[in-house]
């Protein structure tokens, strides 16, 4: 069977047993994975799965589940066992019924078929990878390489049929120059935008300016942050705008639409769809059509992020962000600014620069204070040079306060996902006034 | 389960060449449930069914993992895996080979009184109004204008077997609660987690795990206690002073600073590209890193745990693990692979979250060991000092050197009592200054429940984390 044909009985079934509402998607994935730690592969993966997801009103009862690689006979009880469990519930007050549309989305094409056809090509990728740490003055090289694919389809009671297809190739590289580190990354929906030679280069290069770290001192500093850090500052940012999260109360973007939160050249944007962008959906999760949503314009907070349930709270319409529950950015993309990082460099007279970051926590959803935690490559700079390398340095601050203090965005930027960045970002630069930097007693 | 299918895995695997194999099979069914100011979202059901291979071939691993379990499939996948694990090779610097151990056959079972295939969505959702009808209303006069709760059960069930002759049925059900609440006093909001630090009430059991955990009792408690919180104004003070914390946070600084650390396969690089590594290297055994009043454990097999479990993902028995003694490094967490670098045993520490998820060296159950203290005894002769009982934000370096807990739920101590609260203490520490501080422990743990995160792709693990209260001697806290 293909899985339209799982995604239709699925459906079907469940309006049979008396669903006035049904989503029914139906995934394919595969995906390899190569993992290398001092200078060796560790593990080379294959992942298969076929998986359908179902969401079904009835009553104004909601309810929704996921299963393995069902047959005929298990979608039949696998629907009929989410029927019975739905008519136990309760109504919700919330239901809002899914929306009519009878469209047709074919395949949006962000997608390359050289990515998954031959695993043991990326054995080359690896190796091209640590080969560019090394000579650029790292000792030892670490990472995951990461190829996958999806096929998609949704059917839903509102007339929506669709289709998806999307590809990516996700290269992360740490390479260590004694207790140095240095990171870098290629993330591409096509092969002929990846450069695993780059990311090793850039690897290995940060971790041999970071050797011989000097001394630092608490305070307030300006922060350059490079892509892969403000990608997960900007991810934040994009999940705080789900809608969902301000009806909880769980966002610091609560009650700011048409407010000021941030400088007149900060643009972010969410893409359903976008060349480059690997988490592209033509449709989201209610088979509404995706599309570019502006939530961040010159600095004013525009929108929300939505799906039917929280566009009927907020009396505004989907913005196509489906999550049955919580609606969430696809792609995030920053306007590009245009300075370069030398530019901003110059612009600094006691500040911070740093690559990567991980560990990031929230003391309050609400006021967005948080702290998170450079790793790797770090920098001192002072009167607009770089002075040395620094560890041990904690970011303290506040996502709003962040968000308004800052100053300059770069003109290069760069595609990021990666084990600490969940949601595909593109990043630039960022220089950000006034950040409070603190440092471990002991 | 079909047992078959493993050994037909595991045959093909040795005949294609792999000098070992093992194959599991592994399904975690998950029911939950939200409820949001009152009213219900959509009820979720999450059943994961599939089978998971590994195989070594001349040193090199592979993994295949698949929720196709047809027979066709498994061979293509068993496949694929040897042929994976020879198109390594090019770039195998250093061969993965496991320690020797006794292959076991056993069939073990959680404790479980009420069977958890009974628990119905109006079992989970009913709970969850209960408790929203104790907060609802807020309290101490601080309003709660916004309440997210969650309630789930799992019930993860495996069959695992190797080349080496191990095979091992499993079954753990688990319960869980956690909650997210907004604040309003005097037109200032915050957010706070019950229980704190984002963590869950959670342990391994049926249905009767709700009595066990006197949620209601629970709940309440910390809502009135986590209200008075946010309205202290009091900042912390700046001077010299002892801590004690509680717990909560004696148990997530067990975890993050001495558990991870002393994870093997990040001790030997294996994780350096995402979770990190470790500031223990492998012939730190011995070394010491904190006072004598230091001591850290983790115990899979603490019956009613969330990390409970008899035998790990590689067919080993599992058994407590004394990680830090005296404030001296004692163990470190292995599976076969770092057991065979040591020249040791392993000592159980494999596991795997779903099919699909290699396993890997995790935590169970780690926490501080109980001292001879009361509470009451641990504060009687500090001059000055923070009772930090709870935290929201936590974070610590992929080394696990530098690390930060910012308090919740927090007192003022002076000459041995209690004088109001403070606002979010900060504790920013090393972990050497941490462990070196520390100079007495109470009688009692506690523990929560969490999940933890490792690997890639990311695989999150139940966990309890906990302790006493402990005191730190002359530290200097921070402030948000």
């Amino acid at each position: 069977m293909e899985i339209i044909e799982f995604a239709d009985l699925a459906l079907k079934e469940a309006i049979k047993l008396g669903a006035t509402d049904v989503s029914s998607i139906c995934a394919k994935t595969n995906e390899n994975l190569i993992r290398f730690s001092n200078n060796s592969i560790t593990v080379s993966k294959n992942i298969k799965n076929l998986e359908l997801f179902l969401y079904l009103a009835k009553d104004k009862k909601r309810i929704m589940g996921t299963t393995s690689n069902p047959d005929i006979k298990g979608i039949k009880e696998f629907t009929s066992n989410l029927i019975k469990a739905c008519e136990a519930l309760s109504p919700s007050p919330d239901y809002t019924p899914l929306p009519k549309i009878e469209t047709h989305y074919a395949p949006h094409g962000i997608y390359d078929e050289k990515i998954v056809e031959d695993g043991i090509k990326l054995i080359e990728f690896v190796k091209e990878a640590i080969d560019a740490s090394l000579s650029s003055g790292a000792d030892r090289v670490s990472g995951s390489l990461t190829a996958s694919e999806e096929d998609l389809v949704i059917l839903t009671s509102g007339n929506a049929i669709g289709e998806d297809r999307m590809t990516k190739i996700l290269l992360n590289v740490r390479a260590f120059s004694g207790e140095a580190s240095g990171h870098g990354l290629s993330c591409a929906a096509r092969l002929k935008d990846f450069n695993p030679y780059n990311a090793g280069k850039e690897a290995g290069e940060y971790a041999k300016a970071s050797v011989n770290p000097n001394h630092w001192e608490e305070g307030v500093y300006d922060l350059i942050t490079l892509p892969t850090v403000t990608a997960d500052i900007i991810q934040h940012v994009g999940s705080f705008a789900s809608a969902f999260a301000v009806d909880s109360g769980l966002s610091f973007l609560a009650d700011k639409i048409g407010q000021k939160v941030s400088m007149d050249d900060f643009t972010l944007r969410d893409y359903g769809v976008i060349e480059g962008g690997f988490g592209s959906r033509g449709f989201d999760d209610e088979g509404f059509p995706t599309r570019e949503n502006i939530i961040i314009e010159k600095g004013v907070l525009k929108n929300y992020l939505h799906n039917s349930t929280t566009a009927k709270k907020f009396n505004t319409i989907s913005t196509g962000n489906a999550g049955i529950i919580d609606p969430h950015p696809w792609n995030l993309v920053v306007d590009p600014g245009s300075m370069s990082l030398d530019d901003m460099i110059r612009e600094v007279k006691k500040g911070m620069m740093v690559t990567n970051n991980w560990y990031t926590r929230f003391q309050n959803l609400r006021s967005g204070e948080y702290s998170t935690l450079p790793r790797d490559a770090a920098f001192l700079i002072e009167n607009g040079r770089i002075r040395h390398a620094v560890v041990s340095l904690r970011i303290s601050d506040s996502l709003p306060r962040q968000l308004a203090n800052i100053v300059g965005l770069s003109k290069e930027r760069k595609w990021i996902e990666w084990w600490e960045v969940s949601i595909p970002t593109l990043a630039p630069s960022m220089l950000i006034k006034n950040v409070m930097i603190t440092k471990a007693l002991g | 389960m079909d047992e078959d299918l493993l050994i037909s895995a595991i045959d093909l695997a040795q005949r294609l060449g792999a000098d070992y194999a093992e194959a599991r099979l592994h399904r975690t069914k998950e029911l939950g449930c939200i409820l949001r100011n009152g009213a219900p979202e959509p009820a979720v059901i999450r059943d994961a069914y599939g089978i998971g291979i590994r195989v070594i071939h001349s040193g090199s691993l592979a993994f295949s993992a698949t929720n196709d379990v047809s027979r066709d499939n498994i061979k293509n996948m068993v496949e694929n895996a040897v042929k994976r694990a020879k198109a390594s090779l090019p770039l195998l610097k250093y061969k993965i080979l496991l320690s020797e151990e006794k292959s076991i056959n056993a069939d073990w079972k959680a404790e479980e009184r009420k069977k958890i295939e009974n628990v119905s969505f109006e079992d989970l959702l009913g709970l969850l109004k209960d408790i929203d009808n104790l907060i609802k209303n807020g309290k101490n006069g601080v309003s709660f204008p916004n309440r997210l709760l969650e309630s789930s059960t799992l019930l993860e069930e495996k069959v695992y077997m190797n080349s080496d002759g191990a095979m091992i049925k499993s079954r753990v059900p688990r319960v869980s609660f956690s909650s997210y609440i907004t604040t309003s006093y005097k037109g200032r909001t915050a957010t706070i987690t019950i229980p704190s630090g984002y963590s869950q009430l959670g342990e391994s059991g049926g249905w009767e795990v709700i009595e066990r955990l006197k949620i209601f009792e629970y709940v309440e408690n910390e809502a009135k206690n986590l209200s008075l919180a946010v309205k202290s104004e009091q900042k912390p003070p700046k001077e010299t002073l002892d801590v004690i914390l509680g717990p909560q946070v004696s148990g997530i600084i067990a975890h993050e600073s001495a558990g991870h650390p002393g994870e093997a396969d990040r001790i030997l690089g294996r994780e350096a590209a995402q979770a990190g590594e470790s500031y223990l290297k492998p012939n730190d055994l011995g070394i010491k890193i904190g006072s004598k009043e230091a001591y850290v454990s983790d115990d899979p097999t603490i019956p009613h745990s969330n990390g409970f479990y008899l035998y790990d993902d590689e067919g080993i028995p599992a058994r407590k693990r004394r990680l830090i003694e005296a404030g001296v490094i004692r163990e470190f967490l292995h599976n076969r692979a770092t057991a065979y670098e040591f020249n040791i045993r392993s000592n159980g520490s494999s596991r795997a979250s779903h099919y699909d998820k290699e396993p890997i060296v995790r935590m169970a159950n780690t926490f501080v060991e109980p001292g001879d203290y009361s509470l009451e005894e641990l504060f009687e002769d500090v001059k000055l000092g923070v009772y930090i009982k709870s935290f929201m934000e936590w974070n610590i370096d992929d080394k696990r050197l530098n690390q930060r807990y910012v308090g919740l739920e927090a007192y003022l101590i002076e000459k041995g009592e209690i004088k109001g609260m403070v606002r979010n203490p900060v504790l920013e520490i090393t972990t050497p200054k941490l462990w070196s501080s520390v100079d007495a422990r109470s009688k009692e743990v506690e523990f929560v429940g969490a999940t933890c995160g490792k690997g890639d792709p990311m695989q999150g693990i139940p966990v309890w984390t906990g302790g006493p209260n402990m005191r730190l001697r002359a530290i200097r806290l921070g402030e948000r």
